[in-house]
């Protein structure tokens, strides 16, 4: 049954699948065990990803049949259902930058992947990164931007997480399509990517993590 | 004697029409696809004074071509604010809009076409598009979702157009809709009068403009603008005939458009924004499927007319090179956003030139060297051939140092002339 669900999944089988989880849920299924098997074809998809047999279709995809499992397994999950965290993160699109879509894909994997997230949305100011911070005390702070004008909404968002004592508690992560050394060191961040798989390793490496 | 600015023109379109050919140039132009913000930034203009102020723009943009050193004018590159005011769209922010007077104008992604509208959308998509995409991308035209529109053909008599038509036209929210479409050409007037006396002056000058029409791929048109990234995804898997019907149907007037455009503008540089076909973005299948046939039908068509399509690569099209090999050689200017040089010479060297590709995070973050180094790298890549046009990864970043800019010029000027 576990291959199952997680076969269609992985091969998009929208119908299928959730035809699946019905029919495991009516045979007495563990609610907990078909989140973890439908997880773990999210994980595939994701390893997918990154040795380029998925792409982005695949991830919106799979994070839509996620969600309809979800909607499935809510009346039958007692309190948060969710395992152990492997870490909190929060995360949101600079300031002057209202693109999301890369952003939205880097929250769900993570979210997927186990990781308390907190996503503060598009046009994000620095004190509401600051503010999240101090509140969620999260390992990661993910910088998010696509126009060039987040290198410096992202630089003054370093500035000031450091300016509130706060730069030594957090590595911090710069991503999107322009991104790379030249705007990690700009910035003074600690690590950059231009995908969700870039963003997968640095949570993973940063909160102790196995290697991917 | 100084060559007159006629003569000036003829030579600049002669280098960049050589280097599309794969012709040896004299040497390396410099040749900014899109220009945002940069020229208006560095004088202390604000992006809503540049946005509303067509002249104070154009100017900015005159000063930056000769200050930098451009080998071609860039074109105005954005829509006028006041038409997204008239129109009151909810598809574009804008400074001077809800945005802050500093930030750039920018795109609102949405299902502006649910995906369970396709079958009414594909069987009337006039008549959808008037009744149910306008009101939504602008908030001028919301009374043209309201009035009980009835089907036009239905008003192709007299008795019908006057007194149904007149009176659906005298209805308040299509009165207000009519009056802002006035607003609208009125911006249109404007903004058409400023790019008019701006190219008219940079020819003057000897300045070809880069591009003056662009076409978006089918692909790209449908998902970033009727069912965005995330619908038009979903519907590779759920609703994959209806997607490819609705690319058909986005085709033949994206091809017709460039055409038409290239004629009235007498600019045969066609600009081609590619946003969504990049490797990651989908997989080989999906690109065989959904975004390549349309593409290449698309450059296939513009090359039969002697147009020279100007695709810009958005995104890293180094897992695409094959399909690129597939295009008629010496024909493209093809901007690249990302992509792997070497790779790129190897694959496609003697068939397309290589142009942009300078990190824009070097534009705006790195030092005047590391950009001249950036060009040099560069020139001894694709030197031997001169198939080599330098821009930034998508044109020139809004916060490029005026030195780092200074530098590209400096850097073509030192290592490239053959």
């Amino acid at each position: 049954m576990s291959h199952e669900l997680t076969d269609a999944i992985v091969n998009m089988r929208e119908d299928e699948a959730l035809g699946l989880v019905k029919s495991m849920l009516d045979a007495g299924t563990d609610p907990a065990q078909v989140l973890e098997q439908a997880r773990e074809a999210m994980t595939e998809l994701g390893r997918r990803f990154e040795c380029e047999e998925a792409f982005i279709p695949e991830l919106i995809m799979g994070g839509e049949i996620m969600r309809g499992i979800s909607e499935e397994l809510k009346p039958h999950i007692k309190g948060s259902g969710a395992g152990e965290k492997r870490g909190t993160i929060v995360i949101g699109t600079v300031h002057g930058d209202i693109h999301d879509i890369g952003k939205d894909i880097v929250v769900m994997m993570l979210d997927i992947n186990g990781y308390e997230v907190h996503d503060l949305g598009i046009d994000v100011p620095q004190e509401t990164f600051v503010a999240a911070i101090t509140e969620h005390k999260p390992e990661v702070v993910g910088l998010s931007g696509l126009l060039t004008l987040a290198f410096d909404s992202m630089k003054d968002t370093v500035d000031a997480i450091s300016a509130a004592g706060l730069r030594d508690q957090v590595k911090i992560m710069v991503g999107g399509a322009p991104a790379d050394q030249q705007v990690q060191d700009y910035t003074g961040s600690d690590g950059w990517g231009s995908d969700v798989t870039a963003a997968l390793k640095l949570a993973d490496a940063w909160t102790g993590g196995e290697a991917r | 004697m100084t060559a007159t600015g006629e003569e000036l023109y003829k030579q600049r379109e002669q280098r960049f029409n050589d280097i599309v050919a794969l012709k040896k140039p004299d040497r390396v132009p410099i040749l900014p696809l899109v220009v945002h913000y940069f020229p208006t930034k560095i004088k202390g203009l604000s992006n809503r004074e540049c946005g509303y102020d067509h002249a104070v723009r154009t100017q900015a943009m005159k000063e930056a071509v000769l200050e930098f050193g451009w080998d071609f004018a860039p074109p105005n590159g954005m829509f006028g604010h006041d038409g997204y005011e008239a129109m009151a769209t909810k598809q574009f922010r804008w400074p001077g809009g809800d945005l802050p007077d500093h930030e750039p104008f920018q795109f609102v992604e949405n299902e502006y076409l649910k995906a369970d509208e396709y079958d009414e959308f594909l069987a009337d998509p006039n008549g959808f598009t008037f009744t149910r995409i306008f009101p939504r991308i602008a908030g001028s035209l919301e009374g043209l979702g309201q009035a009980p529109i009835p089907p036009l053909y239905w008003l192709s008599n007299m008795y019908y157009l006057q007194s149904i038509g007149g009176s659906l036209a005298a209805a308040p929210p299509m009165r207000k809709a009519l009056e802002a479409l006035l607003r609208l050409a009125d911006a249109a007037d404007a903004y058409n009068g400023a790019v008019t006396a701006y190219t008219q002056e940079m020819a003057g000058l000897g300045y070809p403009v880069t591009w003056a029409a662009p076409t978006i791929p089918a692909f790209d048109i449908v998902s970033d603008t009727l069912r965005s990234l995330r619908g038009s995804t979903l519907d590779m898997f759920r609703h994959p005939e209806k997607l490819l019907a609705t690319i058909d149907l986005m085709q033949v007037p994206t091809v017709a458009f460039a055409v038409q455009a290239a004629q009235m503008f007498h600019n045969p540089r066609i600009f081609i924004p590619m946003h969504r076909g990049a490797g990651g973005f989908m997989s080989e299948e999906q690109f065989e499927k959904f975004y390549w046939p349309t593409f290449k039908a698309l450059i296939e068509t513009l090359v039969a007319q002697d147009l020279i399509p100007m695709p810009l690569f958005e995104g890293d099209y180094t897992p695409r090179l094959k399909y690129l090999a597939e295009l008629p050689a010496g024909k493209i200017a093809a901007h690249f956003d990302k992509i792997d040089r070497k790779k790129f010479k190897e694959i496609l060297g003697d068939k397309m030139c290589f142009w942009g590709n300078v990190p824009a995070s070097l534009l705006c973050a790195g030092t005047p060297q590391q950009v001249k180094d950036d060009v040099k790298e560069l020139v001894e890549l694709f030197g031997d051939t001169g198939a080599l046009m330098i821009d930034g990864t998508m044109g020139i970043p809004d916060e490029t140092k005026p030195e780092n800019m200074l530098a590209l010029r400096e850097a073509a000027d030192e290592y490239g002339v053959f």
